[in-house]
């Protein structure tokens, strides 16, 4: 028997040697998304008519460009995450994408058309304040970066210095911005806060200052926000505090001061409490900008102002008006204006229902010539904004010229949810993109509801049953034929569809998805996806498709949140509708709200979560099921006292039962404290157990209990000589990791601790000396894996630990950690893998019985899954007849990467954070989504597709060679028959 | 059941039952089983029939020598040698059986199982079938001693089938073998938590 199992187990291994995708698998139940994060910078290119494209720069340090009939990518560039790749600025001409990295640390030139790098340069010292585009008799060749010391001047076409100066009194003088008008000069202007202006004017050609000046401005704080350059050289200053406009013609030669225009005076009122800013156009870097410009008086007030000889007066005021853009095509130039559609209401009601406007109607944009203000006629475009999504942050436009000479245009709308919108007239969108998804902070599978025929089938055995039992078996026969009816015709509903779609060809069969039609399928291979995004989006993906079923926005999130993703009720009791609670946590007040919804559909669920007046520490989904089988969240609070969701009744009398036997644990990093409490019957809590790890040695990075829907299916394993070794199956032990904080190669070390979280017993603990993280971890049925530095050798380690009770169970019903005299024995073994990693998971199966892998994703945005047959600690050095028998591999110090154990093939997932795995009804197999900038959806077969045909399957011969075989028995009995008649008569 | 055993049960029982079933069946098949004895007489007949031609003799005269059973009736000694070669049969085949054992080996493949349920499936077919064979045995005056060294040769033999079984590991004998059966220890605690949020 063992026997038997051994020689399963060895196909299997052979299987999962070559686990990799056939070429025509790609993409057949796989599928990848790629982002790029909240834009930051658009430019359209719009020189060549030929190529439009949309060069974007996002937050997450990325250089893309999109196509703008669809929204694909053309190309992206990945700099960098963190501080070092930011991308300061983008500017944009030609063809030439030119970017200032990592604080001013680089400058680059990246080739529009295909992503290419023109050039790269690398910076002086120094944090970067302003860049521009210099040009000189109407061509443009320059690049001036401003940093907070120096000035330069790079050659456009190959970034090569053309020189560079050191800005004088920089230690006073807070210089900030970089302008030109196409001129011989260049001007840097500095502010010394709160006192004067300084304007330094460089001569283009040699760098040589040609003039430097102060003016007095003692309301001054900051040129960045409030100051821009309008017309010929004339720099406008707003100010909320003497409510006026300033005004200073830069290049002229006499001392003059500031002038100042009373907002009064051109009939405009500021409101209240808001800080004009200024909007300014210049279409050509190698001329002056416009005259004409926006001055923004509240957040749905905005003005156009000309500025002729010297005279600014307003040109036409936009109330409401959301945000304003300039666009310039050819020699015209518009601006673009987003108000709500429906004027007449919100203007009465006054900004008030700013707040809402934009969300619950729609919002138009407008175009209006800029010399002019008159409205341009049928530039209207309506947007329909999704009510569950943000607000209108930012408004890119696209303006061409048409046949007639009229201007058109189309525009690309940022909302705060993260989400860009292209649309065209008259409201048409074009795409969208949800680059919130480029940010996952966690996301959970949710099975699919049953269809209705599937429901009606599980009636009969569920509540529908009991009310029948009433009627006698007639009844229930009754019922049951009527079901089976019901499923006769839904099957002949399903081959009439397959009959008629296979009439057509394969390209117009197209399985649209609609949240109506979303029905599990046969091995629950499909599921919702879950997701949360760190902008406060939630979104529900069909996994199948990877296509966007709903969205929903939260406002309010901050940005720093945390969240945490709770699956209170699944899809299993069918007249309940399932039930997710996200629980939001504020980092700043520590105050916690709870947003209940049901994950199929993303409404908000009428059930009305408690309100949590004090900070919340820590939650806990419990086992215990309401009469509404929506199970109990405790929320436990600053004081340690616990809050019940749902606290009904029967609730609050299932805790007090089960109180004592509720237990919890807090890890406090920053004071490097693991404190264990249990629950008691008042629903407040005592505390039993406290483990301190010192922080000045070492702090706690990460704190890892086994998964709760996690099965095992073997208590123990099979030694060479058919005896077990039980597996120490401990469902609260806790797998705690610090890093010393003395981060010397000599003296650094990595220490893992296995603690009880009942009784706060530790069960084991090693160091690991001379390592560093970041440590990634994965604790599942009786093994740890870590990943860790090796700093002496300078090489990326896997370690595992693996705990077995021993040849004797101590008790083979029940498990109580209270009542464990024997620790286990611990197993640990070490191995060189020869990547670092960004992430690690395991795979999940239904029950446990498929062998586990291992799912890391590597920087290089493959995921490997990497059988954990390799990470066992009883790999024997010398290969002996038992293990052998047992077959474990012997031990081999490196770890092999294979390229067919890349789940991913080519699709590579930048920047990986985060892997989730779910179980499906098959048991062999396991849903994998890989998050990080991008998303990927794959299946695994860890021990290969056991339990189904495979996909090669060859039908045709084998029902061929069945039907055959069968008519060659009919005809040969045939023939047998006559001639044992024709034998009788002779 | 070998035939050569199966035609000396049947002559033993024929003798046992006495000559006139015998001399019956004889008549009626032909003449010259009748005139047994005077074998000249009737050689010198067969040499005129075959030389005047069919007419003259019956139907179903044959001019071979019939056998002559009536040799064997007399050894008695015979009758318990073949008893003996049908009680010592299974004990016989033991050696066979063990060399076949060796040559297979202890790898499972479709060979060697092959071997093992043919191996267990014989004796246990005999033994089922005992009844059968005590009844074959009846002549025999050591029939006791003889059915007994027959089931212990069946027992030997289905013995040595389970052994083979157990050296091929497919008999659940230890406890990895019941390892699948054992059930997830039921929790009695609750717990959760983790680092402070």
């Amino acid at each position: 028997m063992a026997n038997l199992r051994t020689c399963l187990a060895f196909l299997f291994l052979c299987c999962s040697l070559c686990d990799a995708v056939y070429e025509d698998q790609v993409g057949k139940f796989d599928w990848r998304q790629q982002y790029v994060g909240k834009v930051l910078f658009a430019h359209f290119e719009s020189h060549s008519q030929a190529s439009k494209k949309l060069i974007l720069a996002t937050d997450k340090n990325i250089v893309a460009s999109l196509n703008p009939r669809t929204g694909d990518l053309f190309w992206r560039q990945v700099d960098k995450a963190g501080p070092e790749g930011h991308i300061d600025t983008l500017l944009f001409h030609g063809q030439d994408a030119v970017v200032v990295t990592g604080n001013g640390r680089l400058l680059r030139s990246w080739e529009s058309s295909v992503g290419a790098l023109n050039w790269e340069m690398l910076l002086d010292p120094g944090s970067f304040l302003a860049a521009v585009l210099v040009g000189t008799q109407d061509s443009v060749k320059f690049v001036a970066v401003l940093k907070k010391a120096t000035v330069s001047l790079h050659y456009l076409s190959n970034g090569h210095q053309k020189w560079t100066e050191t800005l004088p009194d920089s230690d006073t003088v807070h210089y900030q911005a970089v302008y030109s008008s196409g001129g011989s000069q260049l001007f840097v202007l500095g502010v010394v806060p709160h006192s004067h202006l300084s304007i330094i004017t460089f001569n283009i050609e040699d760098g040589e200052i040609t003039s430097q000046r102060s003016v007095d401005a003692p309301w001054l704080s900051s040129i960045q926000a409030r100051c821009t350059v309008v017309g010929q050289g004339v720099l406008i200053c707003a100010d909320a505090s003497t409510l006026s406009l300033y005004m200073l013609p830069l290049s002229s030669e006499e001392p003059v001061g500031l002038q100042q225009v009373p907002l009064q005076s051109l009939d405009l009122d500021l409101a209240l409490g808001f800080q004009p800013v200024l909007l300014t156009t210049q279409p050509n870097p190698a001329r002056p900008p416009l005259a004409q410009f926006f001055l923004q008086l509240g957040p749905d007030h905005h003005v156009l102002l000309q500025l002729s000889d010297g005279h600014l007066s307003p040109l036409r005021d936009f109330q409401p008006a959301f945000l304003v853009s300039f666009a310039t095509t050819g020699e015209k130039t518009v601006a673009a204006v987003l108000s709500p559609k429906n004027e007449t209401v919100s203007s009465k009601e006054g900004w008030l229902v700013f707040d809402h406007v934009c969300n619950e109607q729609a919002c138009s944009v407008s175009l209006y010539s800029a010399d002019s203000g008159r409205r341009l006629l049928d530039t209207t475009v309506t947007i329909h904004l999704d009510p569950n999504g943000g607000k209108p942050e930012k408004l890119y436009v696209h303006a061409f010229l048409k046949k007639d000479d009229s201007v058109g245009y189309r525009v690309l709308v940022q909302t705060e949810d993260h989400t860009i919108t292209f649309l065209q007239q008259p409201g048409r969108i074009v795409w969208t993109r949800e680059e919130a998804l480029a940010d996952v902070v966690t996301m959970e599978m949710v099975d699919l509801p049953l269809t209705g025929t599937q429901a009606e089938l599980e009636g009969e055995f569920g509540k529908k049953a009991a009310g029948l039992a009433g009627y006698g078996l007639a009844a229930m026969v009754l019922k049951r034929l009527s079901s089976q009816l019901i499923l006769l015709q839904a099957w002949i509903a399903h081959l009439w569809k397959l009959f008629y779609d296979a009439r057509k060809p394969r390209s117009q069969v197209k399985n649209e998805v609609t949240i109506e039609t979303l029905a599990r399928d046969e091995f629950n291979l499909q599921k919702m996806m879950v997701m949360v995004t760190a902008s406060g989006k939630l979104f529900g993906i069909d996994s199948k498709s990877g296509m966007v079923l709903w969205k929903h926005y939260l406002r309010n999130v901050q940005p720093n949140a945390v969240f945490k993703l709770m699956v209170q009720r699944t899809t299993a009791h069918f007249p309940h509708p399932p039930q997710c609670t996200l629980l939001i946590k504020d980092k700043e007040t520590g105050l916690a709200a709870l947003h209940v919804f049901n994950p199929i559909f993303g409404k908000k669920s009428h059930v009305t979560p408690p309100t949590l007046s004090r900070p919340v520490l820590q939650s806990l989904l419990l086992p215990l099921m309401d009469q509404d089988y929506s199970k109990v969240l405790l929320l436990i609070d600053d004081e340690y006292k616990v809050t019940a969701f749902p606290s009904t009744k029967n609730v609050l009398q299932q805790l007090q039962e089960m109180a004592s036997a509720i237990y919890f644990f807090l890890v406090d990093a920053s004071q490097g404290k693991l404190s264990g409490f249990r629950l008691r019957k008042d629903l407040s809590t005592e505390l039993i157990w406290e483990v301190v790890i010192p922080p000045e040695v070492q702090k706690i990075v990460a704190v890892k209990g086994k998964r709760a829907n996690e099965h095992v299916h073997s208590q123990g394993r099979v030694m060479g000589d058919r005896s077990v070794l039980y597996k120490y199956l401990n469902p609260n032990l806790l797998a705690v990791v610090t890093e010393s904080v003395d981060t010397h190669q000599e003296r650094s070390f990595v220490g893992v601790f296995l603690i009880d979280g009942v009784t706060g017993r530790i069960i084991h603990e090693a160091v690991q000396r001379k390592a560093r993280g970041p440590i990634h971890l994965v604790h599942s049925e009786n093994w740890v894996v870590y990943e860790y530095w090796n700093a002496k050798s300078r090489r990326n380690e896997f370690s595992v630990l693996e705990l077995f009770e021993g040849t004797e169970l101590y008790n083979s019903t029940v498990f109580s950690s209270l009542d464990r005299p024997h620790l286990p024995q611990v197993l640990q073994q070490s191995y060189i893998f020869p990547s670092s990693i960004s992430t690690m998971e395991a795979t999940l199966t239904e029950k446990g019985i498929t062998s586990r892998h291992l799912l890391v994703g590597l920087p290089s945005g493959a995921i490997l899954s990497l059988p954990k047959m390799f990470l066992d600690p009883r790999r024997p050095e010398m290969a002996t007849e038992q293990s052998r028998e047992e077959n474990l591999i012997p031990y081999a110090p490196e770890m092999p990467i294979r390229t067919e154990w890349f789940i991913n093939y080519n699709q590579s997932v930048t920047r990986v954070r985060g892997i989730y795995t779910a179980p499906s009804g098959l048991e062999s197999t396991c849903l994998v989504v890989a998050y990080g900038l991008d998303i990927f959806q794959t299946r695994v077969y860890p021990s290969k597709q056991f339990d189904v045909l495979k996909d090669d399957y060859d039908y045709v011969l084998i029902s061929s060679v069945l039907f055959g075989l069968f008519f060659a028995t009919m005809i040969s009995k045939r023939l047998a028959q006559v001639k044992l008649l024709n034998r009788a008569w002779r | 059941m070998a035939s050569p055993g199966g035609h000396g049960g049947g002559a033993v029982s024929t003798r046992g039952g006495g000559g006139t079933r015998r001399m019956k069946w004889a008549l009626e098949l032909s003449l010259g089983n009748t005139r047994q004895f005077p074998v000249p007489s009737c050689r010198s007949r067969g040499d005129r029939q075959s030389s005047q031609g069919d007419t003259l003799y019956p139907i179903g005269y044959s001019d071979k020598p019939v056998p002559d059973t009536s040799v064997q009736e007399a050894d008695r000694n015979l009758v318990e040698k073949r008893c003996w070669d049908v009680a010592l049969g299974p004990l016989k085949q033991i050696p066979m059986n063990l060399f076949i054992m060796y040559m297979s080996g202890n790898t499972i493949s479709i060979f060697p199982i092959m071997m093992v349920c043919m191996m267990a499936w014989r004796p246990i077919q005999a033994l089922m079938s005992l009844s059968a064979t005590f009844k074959l045995l009846e002549s025999s005056s050591q029939q006791w001693l003889q059915g007994i060294v027959y089931l212990i040769g069946n027992l030997l033999g289905s013995a040595l089938a389970i052994y083979k079984c157990q050296s091929m590991g497919l008999l659940p004998t230890h406890s990895s073998d019941w390892l699948a059966f054992i059930e997830p220890p039921q929790r009695m605690e609750i717990m959760g938590g983790g680092m402070v949020l």
